[in-house]
């Protein structure tokens, strides 16, 4: 869409309002990184990014440098420096509250693919980067808000990949099931036109808020499953200029993860 | 342990005592100086057909230059371990050195999804989490170890791992098994010439690596006299017996970042990243890695003032000092 703000801003700010303040978050590779970012500079002081390198609690530097993770601004001046076993183990045992995820699609259920789309697994069509920490993320986390641009061909009844789980079948329990930590799994998923919830009954994709200026049916348009639509759909407000000033100015003033209007 | 589910991923094993045994045999305690060029570390240490891990990465402190060196060398068949990563693979897969990747991470780059996509290369994935688990089980010496991740999910039926019964509990659990690496290359920021190392930083699993591995070459951005290793223990991260090979190579991690001593080079990185196809990286290839007989060469290539204006980029030192 076009607008006084682009679609990667309207995601950002929405998951920075996200998060609690006090809360841990573990931060997943390139959008998340701009969103918990600006979530601490303006609604949540007391954030601690953890990140899968082994940096607890760091305030960014900014500018944001394109592609960077683990670098002397990303894990400035964090409360403890340590490393991946010891991220990995902070969120198995039940230490980090959010994870922030972005993923290539997305099925009903909140399960999720940044592997590879089409062929075989052998021959993929098109291969991507695989999991990363994404699994973990996934897996451990209490709550993980998964960051989606809104596009048709994403949103999936089956998706090509399981890389990190959702809810996986959708079945009750599923999750504690196969052995992932009871009463975690993805909470919101924020995309470039909607937000969405997980009926807590059916583990499926709730419709919960739109962009202003896009209808119900124009988010149903847009997905190649239908997914549950609340009683209730909220407006979601716009980036505000106090977001979209600190994204611009301090935040990624090249624009390389945010993007310009066109 | 009965076994619930398996993932179909090979995996290669190692028997947890003739790890120990190999460790015993092969990985002197004496205190014997280990300095040598990395020519000479990476013929003695890294064979085609290896398994090869590397640490830190994602263009930062990583070992890049001995994986250039490993490339000049046209090392081959080799598998690695591509957790947390984002240049390494590429090069490596870019210099022809790579048939089977343990996916972590793959990046980055369309050159290199190209290479998986033709079948060119193999991969197996698993996560960041359970590659760096799978170091730690060699690392403690315990053939696997449980792990609550990438159960139910299709990285989970392309990776080694298996879902076993819990003997305590009778739950589901998913263990992975221990890897030993055949060699490891590891960047620090300062070492002894015995193999002292420091790592200043936040890391993925440098010691696990080390522990884990049979060879162990590590790339060091200073020398630092044993007695100041003395003056201060709490600082040492990898003790000598780990280590086989000391090479000196200041701004080893270039074209990335080493924390706290030089940022990273983005225009060097661009003209990497810029490489839409194997034309492209051979490119690349031919005049940073190829065309210089070894790191110095290669320094001289990108120049001092560009070197000196990185250090200076470099603002943020706070932590990475002792």
């Amino acid at each position: 869409m076009s607008g006084k703000f682009t679609d990667v801003e309207f995601m950002i700010c929405q998951s920075a309002r996200a998060v609690g303040d006090s809360s841990t978050v573990f931060v997943g590779y390139g959008m998340p990184q701009i969103a918990m970012i600006l979530a601490q500079r303006l609604y949540a002081p007391d954030i601690i990014q953890v990140y899968e390198y082994g940096a607890i609690g760091p305030e960014v530097a900014t500018p944001f440098r394109r592609n960077m993770m683990a670098d002397a601004r990303n894990s400035y001046r964090s409360y403890c420096w340590t490393d991946m076993n010891s991220m990995m183990a902070y969120a198995q045992a039940g230490f980090i509250d959010y994870g922030v995820l972005g993923a290539a699609q997305i099925d009903p259920f909140g399960n999720i693919n940044s592997t590879m789309i089409g062929g075989t697994y052998e021959r993929p069509g098109k291969r991507f980067t695989g999991s990363g920490g994404g699994n973990e993320v996934a897996s451990l986390c209490w709550r993980t808000l998964l960051l989606m641009n809104h596009q048709k061909r994403r949103f999936l009844p089956k998706i090509d990949y399981i890389t990190s789980p959702g809810y996986l079948d959708g079945s009750p329990g599923a999750r504690e099931r196969a052995g992932l930590p009871a009463g975690t799994g993805p909470s919101r998923v924020i995309t470039s036109i909607a937000a969405f919830d997980f009926n807590p009954e059916s583990t499926r994709m709730r419709l919960v808020a739109l962009r202003d200026g896009v209808t119900k049916d124009g988010v149903l348009a847009e997905m190649e499953f239908e997914p549950e639509v609340a009683d209730t759909i909220e407006p979601i407000e716009p980036p505000r200029p106090e977001e979209l000033e600190m994204l611009r100015t301090d935040i990624d003033p090249d624009r390389v993860i945010i993007g310009r209007v066109k | 342990m009965e076994i619930l589910e398996k993932g179909q991923g090979e995996v290669r094993l190692w028997d947890v005592d003739e790890a120990r045994a190999w460790m015993r045999e092969n990985k002197t305690r004496k205190l014997i100086d280990k300095v040598t060029d990395e020519h000479d570390a990476v013929e003695r240490f890294v064979s085609d057909g290896d398994y090869l891990s590397y640490d830190l990465s994602s263009m930062v402190r990583g070992p890049m230059s001995l994986e250039r060196e490993i490339c000049r060398q046209r090392k081959k068949d080799l598998w690695i371990a591509a957790k947390f990563t984002l240049l390494d693979t590429s090069i490596l897969v870019g210099g022809g050195c790579v048939s089977k990747i343990d996916v972590g991470f793959a990046g980055l780059g369309r050159p290199l999804f190209k290479a998986i996509e033709d079948g060119r290369v193999k991969t197996i994935d698993w996560s960041n989490g359970t590659l760096a688990l799978r170091h730690k089980a060699a690392a403690m010496g315990v053939p696997f170890l449980p792990v609550r991740s990438l159960a139910g999910t299709d990285t989970f039926k392309h990776s080694g791992a298996m879902v076993v019964q819990d003997p305590y509990t009778k739950k589901r659990i998913t263990v992975v098994p221990a890897v030993y690496p055949d060699a490891a290359i590891i960047h620090v920021n300062q070492c002894d010439v015995h193999g002292n190392c420091r790592i200043f930083g936040p890391s993925i699993s440098p010691v696990e690596t080390a522990m884990a591995s049979k060879r162990v070459i590590v790339s060091t951005e200073e020398l630092i006299p044993t007695e100041e290793i003395k003056r201060n223990p709490g600082l040492t991260t990898l003790p000598y017996f780990l280590v086989d090979a000391v090479v000196v190579a200041p701004w080893g991690g270039h074209p990335g970042t080493t924390p706290g001593y030089y940022t990273y080079d983005a225009e060097n990185l661009d003209e990497f990243f810029a490489a839409r196809d194997d034309a492209g990286v051979k490119k690349y290839l031919d005049k940073y890695v190829y065309g210089v007989k070894d790191h110095y060469e290669y320094l001289q290539l990108i120049g001092i003032e560009r070197l000196t204006r990185l250090c200076e980029n470099e603002t943020i030192r706070e932590g990475y000092r002792p």
